[in-house]
């Protein structure tokens, strides 16, 4: 239990330094004790994971309440995930956040100490509690910019409540399982019989599914993700919201195993919705920030997709259900690589360009080398393309799907189609969407003068984007040993075949993407050659100005744009989008058929958030203006309420 | 029985009868220094209380707790209050909105109440410990009719510092309460509740005198303004 301990003394210290360092140091001294707070999260977990982590029963004010920090394997991978993610968010923001305000590093090194001490949680007060700690410390940091962006202001509102109403179901989930079964440790709780628990899965999943970021919960992620400062975006995109997927499996395979059907139902179809809408989304949107931040959802929707099917093919196809829980964790683990590594870039294009609008951005590759590649990378592995993690995560799921389907349950048989159909739609849209983002962002011709001053990023924010990008390839090329780590945190049988490959469980599939680059080199290498060969021989191309009928690209306004690159996908789903489009046009005073300007607007906002949402808002506004008459600000009035409300339940008890 | 347990026994069943009395006589009196003259005597009966506690149970970390008690509810507080009526300048309680004769009507009802209310946790106290097996049990309804008459007061009366008054008689009841039936609180959580209720009394006595120096009058009910 020492690294418990540690992490909790190196988070102390990093508030303490990040509250009286003076300011020129304060990055370095409190980013030093996040990393060492991360790093002693690394060591727990691995030490979790071995099965050696033991149990740490740590009293509190209130005699005889107690919280149990008791991390098994599943717990474990979830905070060396965190730590890892922590780890390298730390260095990056020595960099990105040296002078960052007291409060920012503060909140950050409680953020990363609540996201490791949640999956160590043995007991609900022991998990409750951290998850608050992780809350309040991430709503800090969404507000952290609010002096320089007022858009920063009701992105904390938005956050702030929907964690709130998160943990308010998520009490009162755990409240309906303590009630049924006497205890409020978890081996206690997974006495619970699963055929009567279903409300308490209804309220735990909606709680875990709003941290997870899953539609129609999803609102407050693309508002709070790019408010926050970008390392802690990272820490919050990559690690946080997975504290709801392990929330999830929590409830559904370490708790409550066993199920009914309609539970894999939901998830299914809460994952399926959050994984088409959030790339949807993603694709449309031009700040890269909110991008990243939909996609996230998408990413989340896919690994509950693969939790819902793991659950539903339990019973009729167990090898095809342990594959796809593999599938799950292996979404998580190369999406935290892949998302940090995106975050960390973003963040580096804004810290040096003060822009994230994708539309007034590009030409980076030349000026910020290092940034660019591992941007590229990320996106490879968010577009899920060989070689990087995305890959062989979606790949496994695909395997699971595939073969979860060969069975005599008709329901299957239709669910897993469908399921490939949504995979296979995701990734389509999903390569669009990086294309788009690296494409307009990087690449081309800068848009804008503040994009052509872009300055490298400082050391400790390369090597943090290194050290992301690094793991994106590592999980892509060798997954074999990672695989079989995850496995056996949720008791799968999968083995590491030839050159650090994965052969899945049963007579599976084997994928060994090293041989497949080796094999993909020793087949494009002599094609590129040839072809180079076969250029070298053409006649050379000569340049010459042409008559300028537009072939003289001079300005940058004649690109490409983020926009108008999703313009054919927002207008095939349209109908899903619903974008307001504004055509103004101003004619010239003497005749109609000339027109002075020209205007046109283009605005995407979330359809589940005016649809859904603001009328909700709205009808609570009505009520809470009603109840206001009663409040007339008589201080006597709302004391009477007070000794009445007493009295009446006075009466009733005395009755 | 002892002689000890006995003289315990017949200082419980004064104290509870003080600490009714007294509540009575805080609905009926309007005089602010006359109130905060009461406040002391049940302050007082509040300590003796404890102390026969402290007598029956043999503690004597519970007999300084009943010091204590005599000490900042006994002196310290009514002191507070005595003060505030002094510098506020305002002597009566002019228009309550109960009249005394209502009040004390009001004050019964809460005290049947308060009886017929506390039937279980008598009986289930009852079982356990010197303090329940006679008066004890029994001095747990005048607790709660404290507790029941402080909010009346708080409600009912309109100058900031009546309403102080009627918040310490809730204290007082919860206090009686909890050392009833926890045969004596811990020494620390007795220590930081007493001394919350002296700032929360310090507070109100400066509130309540600053309200009279900026708009001139001590009637809550001015206060309306400040809602948004």
């Amino acid at each position: 239990m020492t690294p418990l301990w540690v992490q909790a003394a190196a988070a102390l210290l990093a508030v303490l330094l990040a509250v009286v360092a003076p300011a020129r140091l304060r990055g370095r001294l409190a980013g030093a004790a996040c990393a060492v707070t991360a790093g002693a999260g690394v060591w727990g977990g691995a030490q979790a994971m071995a099965g050696g982590a033991g149990v740490l029963v740590v009293g509190t004010a209130l005699p005889g309440v107690s919280m149990t920090f008791a991390p098994d394997r599943l717990g474990g991978l979830f905070i060396i995930l965190a730590g890892g993610v922590g780890v390298v968010a730390s260095v990056y923001g020595i960099g990105y956040a040296a002078w960052a305000a007291r409060t920012t590093w503060a909140g950050f090194a409680v953020l990363l100490l609540g996201m490791q001490l949640v999956p160590a949680a043995g007991d609900v007060l022991g998990f409750l509690l951290p998850w608050e700690l992780m809350a309040g410390g991430s709503a800090v940091l969404v507000l952290a910019e609010h002096r320089t962006r007022p858009s920063a202001r009701p992105a904390g509102v938005w956050y702030t409540v929907m964690t709130h109403l998160s943990l308010v179901t998520i009490l009162g989930g755990f409240a309906l399982l303590v009630v049924a079964t006497g205890g409020q440790d978890f081996a206690t709780l997974a006495t619970a019989d699963p055929a009567a628990s279903g409300a308490a899965f209804v309220l735990l999943t909606l709680g875990f599914a709003a941290k997870a970021g899953l539609v129609p919960l999803h609102v407050w992620l693309p508002r709070a993700h790019p408010e926050a400062p970008s390392h802690a975006s990272a820490a919050m995109s990559a690690a946080m919201v997975k504290m709801g997927l392990y929330g999830l499996l929590l409830v559904t395979v370490r708790l409550l195993p066993g199920g009914p059907a309609w539970w894999a139902w939901t998830l299914i179809g809460l994952g399926a919705v959050s994984a088409v809408y959030g790339i949807l989304q993603a694709g449309v949107a031009s700040d890269l920030k909110r991008l990243l931040a939909y996609s996230t959802t998408e990413n989340l929707g896919l690994m509950v997709l693969a939790l819902g099917v793991a659950l539903l093919l339990r019973p009729a196809a167990p090898v095809a259900s342990a594959t796809a829980l593999l599938a799950c964790l292996l979404l998580a683990v190369s999406h935290a690589a892949f998302k940090t590594t995106l975050f960390l870039g973003a963040g580096s294009v804004l810290h040096a360009t003060g822009e994230r609008d994708l539309d007034r951005l590009g030409g980076l590759v030349h000026t910020m080398p290092w940034t660019a590649t591992t941007f590229a990378i990320g996106a490879l592995g968010a577009a899920a393309l060989p070689l990087t993690g995305g890959f062989v995560a979606e790949w496994v799921l695909l395997q699971a799907l595939v073969r979860g389907g060969e069975t005599v349950d008709r329901t299957v048989t239709v669910a897993t189609p469908l399921a490939i159909g949504v995979v296979a739609l995701t990734a389509g849209l999903a390569l669009l969407t990086f294309v788009k983002a690296f494409g307009i962002g990087f690449l081309a011709r800068p848009r804008t003068p503040g994009t052509q001053r872009a300055h490298r990023a400082p050391v400790s924010m390369r090597a943090g984007m290194v050290a992301a990008a690094a793991a994106v390839v590592a999980l892509g090329v060798a997954p074999g040993p990672v695989a079989v780590a995850l496995a056996r945190a949720v008791d799968v049988p999968v083995t590491s075949t030839g050159v650090a490959g994965i052969a899945l469980p049963g007579a599976g599939p084997v994928l060994d993407p090293a041989l497949v680059a080796a094999l993909g080199l020793g087949l494009t290498v002599p094609v590129v050659a040839a072809v180079l060969v076969a250029a070298r021989r053409a006649p050379r191309v000569v340049e010459v100005p042409a008559w300028g009928c537009g072939a003289v690209r001079d300005d940058p306004r004649v690109q490409y744009t983020a926009t108008s690159y999703a313009e054919p996908l927002l207008r095939v789903f349209d109908d899903a989008l619903q974008p307001e489009r504004d055509v103004e046009v101003t004619h010239i005073a003497e005749s109609r058929y000339l027109a002075a300007r020209v205007a046109y607007r283009q605005e995407l906002s979330d359809v589940v958030e005016t649809r859904l949402y603001r009328p909700v808002l709205r009808a609570v506004d009505v009520v809470a203006d009603r109840v206001r008459r009663v409040h007339n600000g008589s201080v006597s009035r709302y004391l009477t309420f007070a000794f009445g409300a007493l009295v009446a339940v006075l009466v009733v008890v005395a009755r | 029985m002892t002689t000890l347990d006995s003289l315990a026994t017949q200082a419980l069943a004064l104290s509870t009868g003080a600490l009714l009395v007294t509540a009575a006589l805080l609905v009926w009196r309007r005089s602010l220094a006359a109130s905060a003259r009461v406040l002391a005597v049940q302050g007082a009966s509040l300590a003796l209380l404890v102390g026969a506690i402290a007598l029956e149970e043999r503690e004597v970390e519970l007999g300084v707790v009943a010091l204590v008690v005599l000490a900042l509810k006994g002196v310290v507080i009514p002191a507070v209050v005595a003060r505030g009526v002094r510098v506020s300048g305002v002597q009566r309680e002019d228009a309550p909105r109960l009249n005394p004769t209502a009040g004390l009507v009001a004050a019964t009802g809460l005290t049947t109440l308060a009886y017929l209310v506390s039937e279980p946790i008598s009986a289930a106290i009852a079982g356990r410990g010197v303090v329940a097996s006679g008066p004890g049990a029994f001095a747990v309804p005048a607790g709660l009719t404290l507790v029941l008459v402080g909010l009346l007061l708080v409600v009912t009366r309109r100058r900031a510092l009546s309403q102080l008054v009627g918040f310490l008689v809730l204290d007082n009841g919860i206090a009686a309460v909890a050392f009833l039936t926890a045969a004596g609180v811990p020494f620390v959580v007795e220590l930081g509740v007493s001394l919350d209720v002296l700032l929360v009394a310090l507070i109100l006595a400066v509130l309540s005198g600053r309200l009279h120096a900026v708009i001139g009058a001590v009637t809550v009910d001015e206060l309306d303004e400040l809602r948004d």
